[in-house]
């Protein structure tokens, strides 16, 4: 279906009015402004927001201002930023009220594959071109893992739990079978040396997933594809009511979490020098709990791309905190896991409160 | 007002963070030891190293090997009195020690012992920490630029494959088929102790085969099933051979599952507690211990000496102890048992 | 035989369904079912539970696709589907259930499906374009919503139904399908639904108005036809028809149309031009 920016001949807003004697309010600038400010302070960033603030007064206030150092930072932001790239593609698929358990592994799948062919393309000193091949080969290799999980969830109607539950053991087998259960014993050095380098002073790695999460932020918030994610979402019978291929925009969704899950597994590659293929058991609770303490609701329909950005460093940071404060790390599991509970609540109370008879 | 419930709750979690945090700094973290003791092992060095923070970083936090490693490092801490803090991975992972030592580099303690988690991925974050002058010890495990430590602390590895392949042998009459299980290739202490393995099977028992390494990934269940694969695949299997703590107790629980205790003997790298019972049940008849405790004590002390501008060593072996049903009471091999607490 | 509900036989009937068939397992859900729908008229479509009445429109709104049967547009048979298809013949629904999407605003809503671009470059949506005339087609209807930003899913009942309704006066140019709007309405909400139904009408859009309630069909429609067990038994002018008869007609205890009638309204269909068809409604039951 195609539309002009123009106005059609039909469509709302073009007929003839028919008055009825009720007049449409217009907003003063009173409450416009009062209704933003109310609308602010019931955003679910808002409170996730304030909660990394509070995270970040603390530990400073505990750790000293090394907390807040650059140097913290960056480094924090370095280790973060796949999992980054993995919450941008979750946070699509929660926003459908699907999951995605698949995504530590499809990291360490697509690292395999682009490895493997390197080593039999240069190995450590293969050259530029090579390595653009090998990632674009583990681009595609994320892509098509997600898009074949796309299917199973809306053709074969498999549950997404499910359904991602066996591309986890698909890709962590395949994973194993490639490598022969021992990590590949070396990365092109030109790939290394990128991911490990800058861009004009800022890591690569940081740039590379903070770009991405703004432009898939974008692409949820803008554009038809976002919206329908929203819409399928909030109700299934609405978007296939409405015309949407609902199956096809699952499929589109679920291919592009393997997609970024592929760019994770590349960046994985360089920044690691090695496929660590053992080295990613839980990223996918920890990518889960992110976009869900970003304030994405399970049921779908609900979350944004700010939220999920905002939600995955809670966790990273408070680990980071409570290493540098010396704490036991047993405590981060204990504190993430009530974070977590209290997102959840909160998106429970926001639902009760705002549905009417 | 329907905004009263977020604030209610954002409130809760940041006064639970503070109690927590509060509540786990009075109480003084379990994991490290500050008091300086009155019974200083040596004068000179206790007066000059009082005060210095070190903190050790092992590869797996919930390892017994690497909690005894602990003990032996806060035992010598205290001793010194330095003040030591014990951080480490839930996994043998590089991505999950990653942030770890990033956090090290950040708060700089005057040194880092590390027993990293692969050989090359945590090159970058090493550099960064000796850049900010932290004096590094590897324990355990090293890297392939170990020159960033000023000493690497480990157990005799090759020595302690052919101590098990000498028991093995032994134990097995000389003939027969061996099957290895190992954690992964690519970590040095396993590899070299494959190394020892095979070296001495080769010279000294020739008629044995060995059949090829076979890899759990450091997973008891993934250990049991490949032993309980080898037992129905090789009729004539007569023993194994495990190269660390849960690659052995995934080990004995197959040979268990089979029915095969005490024909199929087990011999194992490390000793805890499990190990322990299951050569008294005779599930396995050979433990080789290593010293975690001595690398622990090593570690702190040449990190200390090297802060106080003492010589350090720069290679140092721990012995290993071969432990069987028959010397397992013995006081002497008793010592060298894994703790899976330090209190 | 009482002659009832039968605009001149020269109109050529806007909508009609002619012996449609549909299975949902071993459930026959229509059997050999008809309807017709004039233009610029009100027609209730009316039946007891599980007469076929959903199923019906949802195979005249492309929901579904009937297992057998034709439908005619202007007296052409057209293929229904998918929901595409009949929005592209002007046909409209305001389901039961209302398919609102309930985490979108109301002006997405309105929208769902066919979005206003900036550019077609990404699809990069319009927000406040489709905003300025959400706000317009629900002035239009006299509907007053506080805030067209919020989700739908906090509005009341009756603004929901309101959106839903709107949605569809917004890009119907033939026919509406009303699917019990008054169902989970107050008494004021109710009058504003029907007022607006005869607003629809006399903008020239047909609405067929399915509905359980026989005061309020009497009063808004123009004509009615019922339907038992899957296929049409009956047929009514509103202004001559009482309560009475149309309950009798839909519990079976009286029948309207027998194979006499059909063969009239055939031949006229067939003076008219249209097809014949062989087998129609009206078999007489006990």
């Amino acid at each position: 279906m195609t539309f002009t920016a123009g106005r059609p001949s039909g469509g709302p807003g073009t007929g003839s009015p028919i008055r009825r004697g009720y007049g449409i309010p217009r907003p003063g600038s009173e409450t416009g402004a009062r209704r933003l400010l109310a609308r602010t302070l019931s955003a679910g960033e808002t409170w996730v927001f304030a909660a990394l603030v509070i995270l970040m007064a603390v530990f400073t206030g505990w750790g000293g201002l090394k907390f807040l150092s650059a140097d913290n930072l960056n480094l924090t932001a370095q280790t973060t930023a796949p999992f980054l790239l993995m919450a941008i593609g979750e946070t699509f698929v929660i926003l459908t009220a699907g999951i995605d358990l698949s995504v530590g592994f499809v990291l360490v799948l697509t690292g395999v594959v682009a490895d493997k062919f390197f080593l039999e393309n240069g190995g450590p000193n293969a050259g530029a071109g090579t390595i653009w091949l090998g990632v674009i080969i583990g681009l595609a290799t994320g892509a098509v893992f997600g898009a074949c999980q796309g299917v199973a969830v809306s053709k074969l109607k498999i549950p997404p739990l499910i359904a991602t539950l066996m591309g986890l053991g698909v890709a962590e087998g395949l994973s194993y079978l490639i490598t022969g259960g021992a990590d590949f014993p070396s990365v092109p050095n030109k790939l290394v040396s990128v991911m490990l380098g800058s861009f004009v002073g800022i890591p690569w790695v940081i740039v590379i997933s903070f770009l991405a999460t703004l432009v898939f932020g974008l692409i949820l918030a803008f554009t038809r594809f976002g919206r329908y994610t929203y819409a399928i979402g909030s109700s299934p019978e609405a978007a296939e009511r409405a015309g949407i291929n609902v199956d096809l925009h699952l499929i589109k969704v679920y291919t592009v979490a393997g997609f970024v899950s592929g760019l994770a597994g590349i960046m994985n590659l360089g920044y690691y020098n090695s496929t660590t293929i053992s080295g990613h058991p839980l990223d996918n609770l920890t990518v889960i709990t992110a976009v869900v303490i970003g304030g994405a609701s399970l049921f779908g329909g609900r979350g944004t791309m700010l939220g999920t950005f905002i939600g995955v460093f809670i966790p990273e940071l408070l680990m980071n905190g409570l290493n540098i404060v010396q704490v036991n790390q047993y405590w981060q599991y204990i504190i993430t896991g009530l974070v977590l509970g209290a997102a959840v609540y909160m998106d429970q109370i926001r639902r009760r409160l705002r549905e009417r008879a | 007002m329907s905004h009263r419930y977020p604030a209610l709750v954002t409130g809760a979690i940041a006064v639970t963070a503070l109690g927590m945090g509060l509540a786990a700094c009075s109480s003084g973290s379990s994991s490290s030891s500050s008091a300086p003791s009155s019974t200083a092992s040596s004068a000179s060095s206790a007066s000059s190293a009082a005060g210095k923070t070190l903190e050790l970083v092992v590869g797996t936090k919930s390892d017994d090997f690497y909690v005894t490693m602990e003990c032996g490092a806060e035992a010598e801490a205290s001793a010194l009195g330095v003040h030591l803090t014990v951080t480490g991975p839930a996994d043998f992972s590089a991505p999950e020690q990653a942030p770890i030592l990033n956090a090290v580099a950040v708060s700089k303690p005057d040194a880092l012992i590390v027993a990293p988690t692969d050989t090359k991925a945590l090159n970058p974050e090493l550099s960064r920490i000796a850049g900010e002058g932290v004096k590094i010890v590897f324990v355990d495990t090293t890297t392939d630029d170990p020159s960033i430590a000023v000493s690497h602390i480990t157990s005799n590895n090759i020595g302690g494959g052919e101590l098990a392949a000498q028991n093995l042998g032994q134990e097995i009459g000389g003939k027969g088929t061996v099957a290895v299980i190992d954690v992964n290739p690519g970590i040095s202490t396993t590899d070299e102790r494959i190394q020892g393995f095979d070296q001495e099977m080769k010279s000294k028992y020739p008629n044995i085969k060995v059949l090829p390494t076979q890899y759990d990934n450091d997973s008891t269940s993934t250990a049991t099933s490949q032993v309980e694969g080898d037992i129905s695949a090789h009729p004539n299997l007569s023993g194994v051979f495990a190269t660390n703590v849960l690659s052995a107790e995934g080990a004995a629980t197959g040979v268990q599952h089979a029915g095969y205790s005490g024909k199929v003997k087990v011999a194992t790298f490390d000793a805890d507690p499990q190990q322990m019972a299951a050569l008294h049940s005779n599930t396995i008849q050979l433990a080789i211990a290593q010293s975690p405790y001595l690398e622990g004590q090593d570690g702190v002390e040449q990190a200390v000496d090297a802060l106080t501008g003492k010589p350090v060593t720069a290679n140092i072996g721990t012995p290993l102890v071969a432990i069987t049903r028959q010397n397992m009471n013995d006081a002497s091999t008793q010592q060298y048992v894994y703790k899976s607490s330090c209190s | 035989m009482t002659e009832q509900g039968h605009p001149p036989s020269t109109v050529t009937p806007l909508l009609e369904a002619r012996n449609l068939v549909k299975h949902y397992g071993h459930v026959l859900a229509l059997d050999g079912a008809n309807f017709t729908a004039y233009p610029g008229e009100v027609v209730a479509l009316i039946g007891d539970n599980g007469a076929g009445k959903s199923t019906l429109v949802k195979a005249l709104s492309g929901a579904i696709r009937a297992d057998s049967g034709q439908i005619l547009v202007n007296g052409s048979p057209v293929s229904m589907s998918s929901p595409l298809d009949a929005r592209r013949h002007g046909i409209e629904t305001v389901y039961q259930d209302l398919a609102l999407a309930p985490d979108l605003d109301a002006a997405a809503n309105l929208h769902l499906g066919r979005e206003i671009y900036r550019s077609r470059l990404f699809h990069i949506l319009n927000k406040p374009e489709m905003r300025r005339r959400a706000v317009k087609a629900f002035a239009d209807l006299g509907v007053e919503l506080k805030d067209v930003t919020a989700p739908v899913v906090t509005l009341s009942g009756g603004q929901r139904q309101s959106v839903a309704v709107a949605r569809a006066v917004a890009y119907a140019s033939k026919i509406i399908f009303m699917d019990e709007p008054t169902a989970a309405l107050g008494v004021v909400q109710r009058g504003r639904v029907l007022d607006n139904i005869r607003r629809v009408r006399d903008r020239g859009i047909t609405v067929v108005l399915i509905s359980h309630n026989m005061p309020e069909v009497l009063s808004v429609a123009d004509r009615v036809e019922v339907l038992r067990m899957g296929h049409r038994v009956a047929r009514f002018t509103a202004s001559e028809a009482t309560v009475e008869q149309l309950v009798g007609a839909m519990t079976g205890a009286l029948t309207l149309e027998g194979p006499d009638e059909q063969a009239e309204l055939d031949a006229a269909a067939a003076a008219a031009g249209g097809d014949g068809n062989a087998s129609e409604d009206g078999r007489n039951q006990a």
